[in-house]
């Protein structure tokens, strides 16, 4: 069975789908400059305005709901994708009391997002997937292959991450975080804007007039470093290639690439390198310009983002480049109106963990 | 939909603190390495190398990931010291297969499952189906490390704290034989790895083939 993008929300810094689609084409980045993590330390973040996250993430996936065929999720698998899960509430409760005894670990693992939705929306089952920055990713690309097998009729992907203090200083210990707003592929970028976000998108294998087909998904590891990526680009390479096989495409039918473009020196030198490698010419860009890297989410918001694309026969213009690094890949900076008929976008992680998945208009 | 697999090898290990050979200077000769893996990334290996497993799909699985690691970030922002890089880029919950593909040059797909107490039962559901796509081998394999400072103020889940289990299965030819997952776990073993155990105390008991819910 094929498997079909039938229903989408999502909430991050730049709010709902159709405000953050409003400023990807508008140019206008939702980053804001923030010194509470850092300890007045600067550093530009994706930050959401909430009381409670989990309100956010049930009212994200209600409307996904509400927009469906579905009257309820009583059969419908929920595959999660996030990177932290409830850490941010287990930081509150350890920063306060210094010790783990008002810490409840059913409520910091990864799971935490599952089963708060499941509660919730009672689905047939759940998955929790978490390998770092492809989670929701690889949520996306088990889920297609559950629809094809025909294992399930609908699945939801969810993914989700909040910012907390482990993910911000974290990733100011690797020396990768932009004090502004991230400026992927340009030639002085100086790092990336860890972020927030919700993003669900319900999986079917039947199709609407509205349907974007979950055409194909590819993935791959490194095998070279936990934390750079392969030089010569072979796992980004590989991921996109095998993504290209399983949807029957060739490179030169891909008309736009939503890249993973983090802002940091290496991702975006050895992606920009992958995509030169495999691709002639395809426009490309990354929307963490607007909203920062949502971490394990990025997969799953990035992908309504590239069905947007499709749906608006609107080419994703780059907010914020300078100076392009590569001049061999292709960096629209202005708004290009085009019949889209095929998106690939990248999800790549710590680990060398490489998803691509392909977005096709249907036919 | 449920999938008739057969199981290649299993292994399990356990201790109430911490493992004690998980035979690391052999399977990791490399010391500067050796040194950088987690103990999810030790026992995985172990398991790993005891189940023959030199590469493929890997489908892991742990309830609470890289619980060291993020005791060690947390504990710095707490005491306002340098984080490690290498501890904060450890704390990933695919760590551990991350390094069995850096160790053994594995290019093929890894995917990580954090499900609370049902890690390893999803896990081998997932698995079976990537089993399936592919055609292939998959190594399902899940651990935990729970042995971190003043862990008894909220641990009532284990006797052990350091555990783990893996099997390589591949899709059966037919279901013949095939058998329903027992209830099989270890007295004390914490319950994420509870189906993973079954399975592999069934296999040392010496069924060959399960049924796998997809």
């Amino acid at each position: 069975m094929k498997a079909y993008i039938n229903s989408y929300e999502s909430m991050s810094c730049a709010g709902d789908t159709q405000a953050l689609m409003n400023a990807i084409y508008s140019k206008k980045s939702a980053i804001s400059i923030d010194t509470t993590y850092m300890n007045e330390t600067p550093v530009g973040l994706g930050k959401m305005e909430y009381d409670d996250f989990f309100k956010i993430l049930e009212d994200v996936v209600k409307t996904v709901l509400d927009n469906s065929n579905l009257e309820n999720f009583n059969n419908t698998l929920l595959i999660v994708g996030s990177s932290v899960g409830g850490m941010a509430e287990s930081e509150k409760h350890y920063f306060k009391d210094k010790n783990y005894k008002n810490i409840d670990f059913s409520k910091h693992a990864i799971n935490v997002i599952g089963d708060y939705l499941d509660e919730k929306f009672s689905f047939f089952d759940t998955r929790s997937i978490s390998t770092a920055c492809t989670s929701s990713a690889n949520a996306l690309l088990l889920a297609k292959r559950l629809i094809n097998v025909e294992a399930y009729d609908n699945v939801l992907v969810v993914g989700a991450d909040s910012l907390c203090y482990t993910t911000v200083c974290g990733f100011h210990a690797l020396s990768v975080l932009s004090s502004k707003e991230c400026t992927p592929f340009s030639k002085d970028r100086d790092g990336m804007n860890v972020a927030e976000a919700v993003a669900a998108l319900l999986i079917q294998n039947v199709k609407t007039d509205e349907s974007i087909e979950l055409l194909g998904v590819g993935a791959s590891s490194d095998a070279y470093h936990m934390t750079n990526p392969d030089p010569e680009a072979k796992g980004a390479i590989s991921s996109m290639q095998k993504a290209l096989d399983d949807a029957g495409i060739k490179p030169s039918d891909i008309d736009y690439i939503n890249a993973h473009g983090t802002g940091t020196m290496a991702n975006d030198k050895v992606e920009a390198l992958a995509i030169e490698t495999l691709f002639d010419n395809v426009y490309m860009s990354s929307t963490k310009a607007i909203i920062g890297h949502t971490l394990g989410a990025a997969g799953a918001i990035e992908a309504i983002i590239s069905c947007e694309s499709i749906k608006r026969g609107l080419i994703i213009p780059q907010t914020s480049m300078i100076d392009v690094e590569n001049k061999n890949i292709n960096i629209p900076q202005e708004l290009i109106k085009k019949e889209i008929n095929y998106v690939i976008s990248n999800s790549f992680a710590f680990g060398g963990n490489n998803t691509s998945i392909v977005f096709g208009v249907l036919k | 939909m449920r999938v008739a697999v057969n199981i290649i090898s299993a292994s399990k290990i356990y201790a109430p603190v911490k493992i004690q050979d998980l035979e690391d200077k052999r399977i990791v000769p490399k010391m500067m390495i050796r040194r950088r893996l987690t103990r999810n990334a030790k026992i995985m290996l172990y398991l790993a190398d005891k189940c023959g497993f030199k590469g493929g799909k890997i489908v892991y699985a742990s309830a609470f990931g890289e619980l060291q690691s993020s005791v060690g970030i947390t504990d710095s922002i707490l005491n306002k010291t340098q984080i490690s890089p290498t501890i904060f880029q450890n704390s990933v919950y695919n760590s551990a297969p991350s390094y069995f593909s850096l160790l053994n040059s594995d290019k093929d797909e890894i995917i990580t499952v954090s499900a609370g107490m049902k890690s390893s039962k999803d896990a081998l559901k997932i698995a079976a189906l990537q089993a399936l796509v592919s055609g292939e081998r998959v190594l399902c394999v899940a651990t935990e490390c729970l042995d971190i400072k003043n862990i008894d103020e909220v641990n009532s889940c284990t006797s052990y704290l350091e555990s783990g289990a893996g099997v390589v299965l591949e899709i059966a030819q037919d279901e013949s034989d095939a058998q329903e997952i027992e209830s099989l776990n270890d007295n004390g073993v914490i319950e994420s790895l509870a189906d993973l155990i079954s399975v592999v105390n069934m296999n040392e008991n010496g069924e060959k083939k399960i049924f796998i819910e997809l």
